[in-house]
């Protein structure tokens, strides 16, 4: 509470004194409704208030902080004032300030402010003296403390009893009683729904209706959890959680290499149950794992496809200010793997501590530097090349050396000839005029990064290069070379980061199809206008300089790319044959000096220089002299005893190939720890960068992240740890929501201040820790819940639950719910028999309307049934957004969104009634209708009931339907005749089955 | 002043609302494409924590409303400030000489700078205010005594598609709501029976897409409708039945299913909206088609917005303004023009070369249908309760891109607005002798939209949606009104 000046302390305290055992006399006498509770519990009952109502201005932002008074920590909240008061004596109302404040009249004293348009109720009033006088008992917000059960025989309970348990315990609490359970048809077309997004088929149905056994439900249910069409389903609510896109919007909506492939790899996953801690794993680091999981049949590494999951945000081509650009897309990162994965806003802290959860912007900049130090590479999709293969190359080359060395020495032996190094040439000046960033003359690749296997880990100093004879020609000088092992193997080779002091960069390159880019500040869409001169081809078999003015970005950090291969588009593309080698990279600022050779060998004998080669730690002046001599003859040169390897070795470098198709992924960069942009901008610094590390709140005070990479590892594992009080929680909150349509929090992105309590504390807690013991198996907390009596319960509530608890906050009853956008068209396909359950691939081009323009608008629309597959493979353009799925409410990929809205907007009825790839559909299983014979006028509207809405017509409704069809007929005029045969009837008979609420609502 | 009704600006129940909608199917005659009614429309708890928060003790509108609408003109592409309403005589006389001798030349989006280019235009004075306009709006150069002009807008972004979602949206980003998903969230449709927010889609859609329109975390239901010339202005809004009596037919059919299903639940508030949206809907099919006939308008109205134009695109433009009036005496709140594709190389007003004859193209396009609908609105009273906006996302640079171009220039651009509230026949700001640089009172995006929301009686630190843990505004944490301007 903020004192004002204006307030005369002393009189303050005698106010207090005289003031508050009225107040406190007063507050007693009321009824509070509900009654107030026998004792105060601080997170379910105070906390809120003091996060709605005072904590704009005394919470954990220091900046917004007045009256330096902090309610957001005990210590804050007890501290005693320069008035020697107290906001908050535990014991003690009456001698709490707080409770002076926000009981007084006069607004000059009154809390919270009037200005401040926040009033606190005579109800959270009391209940604040009550829990002062209570003691004042402060715990740490609830989701931060690890989920506890306080009766653990009920974990040893059948999986589907405990949930029960918790949940009955609540409708007794609240005087509520359950539903009877709901029909088997609605049982199963409920469960079919939401296990694989499809409705049941009609014999599934005949089938669990004519099982009268005990075990029927529980069979059929596992019956869906097994069904390919699970993954399907639950892949897509994962996606909302990521931004799921495969274009980057802005301007001309790129293409997201391979982002079908991350989509096909969470159908993989939730079909296979992968352990969810495995997913959080993979997903954020899956690149930087020992155990990389191959997908055996089609041979794509998993793990590495889970990390597209950073590649899913918006991409700006030609930002002018590339710096702005990376804080921005870190920032979304930022956001989204908070929110998905711990259901903590930590993006709030961007600028500012954050308002409400102990979340600093040291938190945020901790985290920043990981994300920072991760780079964006193209991958492979298929990477099969056995790395046994790779090794075994290594051993060869290896072997291959001992054998020339022991034949050479053997040849020299007896002449005992010394071969002196030639002295080096030292460089005639040393300048400041040329840095040198790279050299690859000699062994190393020194501090920079070879990702893939191309480049291996060495240069190609000293490789024996034979003739057709099989004897040897010279050894190969020192160079970076995509093609150590061979073409048509990805690798790229990076350097660190470097800050651009110089007005040019320069490569001495050659290659073929090859392209060498200068990464500024991690921007990946380099293109003109503005970047294109920072992406050069090498097209070359000659050594060239390449040469890149980087004068507008002094003071901005890059690296240098060079890869096999070259972007177009912003597709990476890999042409047979492509390759790249390099001598060095230097900067400067007017003229390209060759940097001087570094190494400056003693003289030495054959025998030493030999062994050094063997061992691949040769320099380059004893390479040098080695092939003066081979140049001389001095050296035996033939070396047909090397024949059969010499195959072999090519045979098996035949064999290593990349795919030519590429997923746009990460790989690690070099660890950097960021300092805090203050108010957010990168302009304006802290002076010291903040250590990597997991959320303070989180983790022990001195668990920091020393990785010599990004440390995404190590945030992975600190997600993934079961000891983090949120992970599993919020995850087996999400799918209870998908299951309900409402989480126990309802607030499933954010189980901070802000957020919402949960609805059965124990029961999200049982869950959780039920959760991690089945090793985070996602299907079996799935299973648990269907099993439970909750599940199974009817839609209608009961008087009391109506009266009581209109909201259903304690699922009495089970609540209605729309289908999603894609169930819906799935559900209308799978009517009319045109649904293509083809799994996977890349996506069905989207059907562009003629409202929908703009640029990057593909050149061919697709087609309006989609090839009637399902709606998760039809592409995502996020400039060109699918109607339907928007108007039903897919979410617009820019953050997570865990929660779906659910509007009703005439729009919707608008595409059901007039939409022609509704009415089409209609007229398709019209068709087939007609064309099966032998069907009475009743056994066709079963006929179509069945494949609609998953259940018999009743006579009624067969009824209802003659009196439709007779209209109809009459308007079209075909009074007599075969009424049955009309396609046209039966087209709009079913366009209005597909019209009735019973079609797109779970009851 | 206006008088406004303001439906949702008292807390009302959810069975209220369901209430209202099944009593109101008579007088709701057109109903929003997106729902306006809460209700109707359905929500969550957004839209209930908007009600919630109407109800509180700061309802909306935070002010007297002196606008009850806005038509925004969009300049798609940037026009040039230095040839349309900021004349500068120093670059005919420093014309071909080079700039970087004159003044610090910034990093330019194409990077091709080169010599100072003069205006290929003269100015005039007009009106007793005796503002400059140049040639290429002679028309709208008769209604400077209506008009505010500002010559100091400032963007914070020389690239099309963030400076396009940043005017729009108040961010750079994508996936932010828009200006008018704001105004709808926050104002509703005035009457309740369209829309609160369309984009009349002249045929350029500007890069960055259907974002710049959108709803961003906003309900779905305050996103823009769409609207465009032809049978079919609205997606899906023609009849599929190939006659009425068919549609007649199957409506009844679901209306007697759909409540059957009702009564056998014992009534669920959902099912019950998703009924009542047919209704609507199926009013919709015919009014909205109404809505873009001209029957009604007399000659004299068509010719002064340009219909009976030999140029397609003046004519085509001059559609759209007269469509923007209809929607305004409706009571549309907020209405978006988006550009006429006006060909021959001259995508937008986005000239990096050949600035004379793509500017020239551009205006003739969108002149005298502006002043025909300025006119109009005076004519007809509406000009005192309607704002009009005309600006693009930046402006250009006083030096030629190439020859005979003109690149992007954030640092300093034109706009005007003309009509309710604002102080007519004033010009606001100052550039630099070159009109390259904000010299004298900058006007940021941040302030054009809190002055608009001004206008509309909304506190744009008032306006705000709860999503994602924080609270969003449109002009995040900044955004001063331009006091100055207004009357």
């Amino acid at each position: 509470m903020q004192l004002r000046s204006a307030i005369n302390y002393k009189i303050l305290a005698t106010l207090i004194l005289l003031a508050l055992p009225v107040v406190f006399f007063l507050s007693c006498q009321q009824n509070y409704s509900p009654a107030l509770p026998d004792t105060v519990d601080f997170n379910y009952d105070i906390r809120p208030i003091l996060v709605q109502k005072c904590y704009l201005c005394h919470g954990p932002d220091s900046s917004s902080r007045k009256g330096n008074l902090r309610l957001d920590t005990y210590e804050g909240a007890t501290a005693l004032s320069k008035e020697g008061t107290k906001a908050i004596s535990p014991g003690h109302a009456d001698k709490s300030t707080m409770i002076f404040r926000i009981n007084h009249k006069d607004p000059e004293i009154m809390m919270p402010t009037p200005e401040s348009n926040l009033q606190l109720t005579k109800r959270e009033r009391a209940l604040i003296e009550k829990w002062i006088d209570q003691g004042a008992e402060w715990k740490q917000h609830w989701s931060f403390i690890p989920p506890t059960i306080s009766d653990e025989a009920v974990l040893q309970e059948k999986e589907n009893e405990g949930i029960d348990h918790f949940i009955n315990k609540k409708l007794e609490q609240n005087g509520l009683k359950a539903s009877p359970e709901a029909g088997k048809t609605s049982l199963i077309r409920r469960v079919s729904y939401l296990l694989t997004g499809l409705p049941p088929t009609p014999e599934a149905v005949d089938e669990f209706m004519a099982d009268k056994s005990p075990g029927g439900y529980e069979q059929m249910v596992d019956r869906y959890l097994g069904s390919p069409h699970f993954g399907e389903r639950w892949a897509r609510h994962w996606m909302d959680m990521v931004r799921y896109a495969e274009t980057k919007g802005h301007e001309f909506d790129y293409t997201i290499s391979g982002a079908w492939r991350y989509r096909d790899y969470l159908i993989r996953a939730f079909n296979d149950d992968l352990p969810y801690d495995q997913l959080i794993r993979e997903q954020l680091a899956g690149d930087l794992l020992n155990n990389q999981r191959i997908n055996q049949a089609s041979g794509e590494n998993e793990s590495r496809v889970a990390t597209v999951f950073y590649t899913m945000g918006e991409g700006t081509h030609s930002p002018v200010d590339v710096r702005q650009d990376e804080a921005d897309r870190i920032d979304n990162i930022i956001d989204v793997t908070g929110k998905a994965f711990q259901g903590l806003t930590i993006s709030c802290a961007r600028c500012h501590d954050h308002k409400f959860d102990p979340i600093s912007t040291k938190d945020y900049y901790s985290m920043f530097g990981i994300i920072e130090g991760t780079r964006f590479s193209p991958v492979p999709a298929n990477t099969a090349h056995q790395s046994g293969t790779i090794q075994l190359l290594g051993s060869e080359k290896d072997s291959m050396r001992a054998i020339i060395a022991a034949k050479w020495i053997n040849g020299l032996a007896k002449k005992a000839e010394r071969v002196s190094v030639i002295p080096p040439t030292l460089p005639t000046e040393k300048t400041n005029e040329t840095t040198v960033l790279g050299d690859f003359r000699e062994n190393g690749l020194g501090e920079w990064k070879s990702d893939g296997m191309a480049f291996s880990n060495k240069t190609t100093l000293g490789d024996p290069v034979f003739d057709r004879q099989n004897k040897i020609v010279s050894l190969e000088d020192g160079k970076a070379s995509s093609r150590i092992i061979g073409t048509g193997i990805f690798g790229a080779l990076r350097s660190p980061d470097f800050i651009i002091d110089k007005n040019f960069i320069g490569l001495r390159a050659l290659g073929k199809d090859a392209s060498v880019r200068i990464v500024i500040d991690n921007f990946q869409l380099i293109q003109y206008p503005i970047y294109g001169g920072m992406d050069q081809h090498v097209d070359s078999a000659g050594w060239k300089n390449y040469q890149f003015d980087v004068s507008p970005w002094k003071g901005q950090k890059a690296y240098i790319e060079i890869l096999p291969g070259y972007f177009e588009s912003h597709v990476f593309k890999m042409p047979t044959g492509a390759y790249v080698e390099v001598k060095y990279a230097i900067a400067f600022n007017d003229k390209w000096t060759e940097p001087p050779y570094q190494f400056y060998g003693q003289p030495t004998d054959l025998q030493t220089a030999l062994d050094n080669w063997i061992h691949f730690k040769s320099s380059s002046r004893e390479i040098s002299a080695i092939n003066t001599l081979i140049r001389k003859q001095s050296l035996p040169a033939d070396m047909h005893e090397l024949v059969s390897l010499l195959k072999q070795k090519e045979k098996q470098a035949a064999t290593l190939k990349d795919s030519i198709e590429f997923i746009s992924a990460v790989t690690d960069g070099y660890a950097k720890n960021s300092p805090v942009f203050i108010r957010g901008s990168y302009k304006q610094l802290s002076d010291k960068p903040v250590e990597r590390a997991f959320l303070s709140a989180l983790r022990p005070a001195n668990a920091i992240y020393n990785e010599k990479g990004s440390g995404r590892l190590q945030l992975a594992q600190s997600i993934a740890n079961p000891a983090n009080p949120l992970t599993a929680r919020v995850m087996v909150n999400r799918i209870w929501h998908h299951l309900f349509g409402k989480g126990i929090v309802e607030t499933v992105d954010n189980f901070g201040m802000q957020g919402k309590l949960p609805t059965n504390p124990e029961l999200l807690d049982y869950l959780a820790i039920k959760f991690q013991r089945d090793g985070f198996s996602i299907k079996k907390t799935i299973r648990a819940i269907l099993l439970s009596n909750v599940f199974k319960r009817s839609v209608q509530p009961g008087d009391e639950a109506r009266k009581t608890d209109p909201n259903n906050l304690y699922l009495s009853h089970f609540p209605i719910k729309r289908l999603e956008a894609e169930a819906i068209r799935d559900a209308i396909l799978s009517a009319s028999g045109k649904l293509d359950t083809t799994m996977y691939g890349p996506p069905v081009p989207t059907h562009i309307t003629s409202f929908m323009n703009g640029r990057g608008k593909p050149e061919n629309s697709g087609p309006l049934d989609g090839y009637g597959r399902r709606s998760i493979y039809l592409e995502v353009r996020r400039n060109f957004l699918d109607p339907m799925m928007t108007t039903f409410d897919r979410p617009i990929p820019f953050t997570s969104f865990g929660k779906r809205n659910v509007t009703n907007v005439p729009s919707q009825s608008l595409i059901l009634l007039n939409d022609p790839f509704v009415v089409t559909e209609a007229e398709t299983m019209a068709k087939k209708l007609v064309a099966a014979k032998n069907l009475s006028f009743e056994n066709r509207v079963q006929w179509i009931y069945k494949r609609t809405v998953s259940r018999t017509a009743s006579m009624e409704e067969i009824g209802a339907a003659k009196e439709l069809i007779q209209h109809l007929a009459t308007i079209y005029k075909l009074k007599g005749g075969n009424m049955d045969g009309d396609i046209h009837l039966w087209k709009d008979y079913i366009h209005s089955v597909f019209n009735l609420k019973e079609f797109i609502y779970l009851n | 002043m206006v008088q406004q009704k303001h439906p949702i600006y008292r807390p009302v129940t959810r069975r209220e609302m369901l209430g209202m909608c099944k009593a109101g199917f008579g007088s709701l005659a057109l109903l929003s494409l997106f729902g306006s009614i809460p209700g109707c429309s359905l929500f969550d708890q957004s839209q209930s924590d908007l009600v919630k928060k109407l109800s509180g003790s700061n309802p909306l509108p935070n002010f007297v409303p002196k606008a009850k609408n806005i038509i925004f003109l969009y300049m798609d592409g940037g026009v040039s400030q230095v040839d349309s309403f900021d004349p500068k005589p120093r670059l005919e006389k420093e014309n071909g000489e080079d700039p970087g001798k004159k003044f610090k030349v910034d990093a330019t989006q194409f990077g091709n700078v080169g010599k100072i280019l003069k205006s290929p235009w003269s100015f005039k004075k007009y009106g007793e205010s005796g503002m400059d306009v140049s040639e290429l709006f002679p028309h709208i150069a008769t209604c400077t005594d209506d008009m505010v002009m500002i010559r100091s807008m400032v963007s914070n972004f020389p690239e099309h598609t963030s400076a396009n979602y940043f005017l729009h949206t108040g961010s750079g980003l994508q996936g932010r709501p828009s200006m008018g998903a704001w105004v709808n969230y926050g104002l509703g449709s005035e009457n309740n029976n369209l829309p609160g927010y369309v984009v009349l889609d002249g045929g350029l859609i500007p890069p960055g897409g259907l974002d710049n329109f959108k709803n961003g975390f906003l309900p779905a239901t305050y996103q823009a409708s769409i609207l465009r010339a032809g049978a079919e202005p609205v997606a899906n809004i023609r009849p599929a039945d190939s006659t009425q009596g068919i549609q007649d037919e199957k409506l009844a059919f679901l209306k007697k299913m759909d409540n059957h299903l009702l009564s056998s639940l014992g009534g669920a508030d959902e099912i019950e909206s998703a009924i009542s949206n047919y209704e609507l809907a199926y009013k919709m099919q015919s009014s909205i088609p109404e809505l873009t006939q001209f029957g009604t308008e007399t000659e004299a109205t068509k010719n002064l917005y340009g219909l009976n134009s030999p140029d397609l695109h003046t004519r085509s433009y001059g559609s759209q303004c007269l469509l923007a009036r209809r929607l305004i005496e409706r009571g549309v709140r907020f209405i978006e023009l988006t550009c006429p594709s006006v060909g021959n190389g001259a995508d937008r007003w986005d000239q990096h070369s050949n600035l004379k004859s793509g500017h020239e193209n551009n205006a003739h396009a969108v002149d005298q249908p502006i002043a025909g609908l300025i006119k109009d609105l005076k004519m007809r009273g509406l000009l005192d309760e309607t704002l009009v906006v005309f600006t693009g996302e930046f402006g250009r640079t006083p030096f030629a891109q190439g020859l005979d171009g003109r690149d992007h220039n954030p640092s300093a651009f034109s706009m005007w607005m003309a009509g309710a509230g604002i102080k007519r026949g004033t010009i606001f700001g100052k550039t630099d002798e070159y009109g390259y640089r904000v010299i004298e009172n900058p006007v940021t995006i941040h302030d054009l939209h809190a002055t608009m929301l001004y206008l509309l009686g909304i506190d744009h630190k008032q306006l705000t949606f709860h999503f994602g843990g924080r609270d969003f505004r449109l002009t995040d944490v900044h955004g001063n009104v331009i006091k100055e301007i207004l009357s």
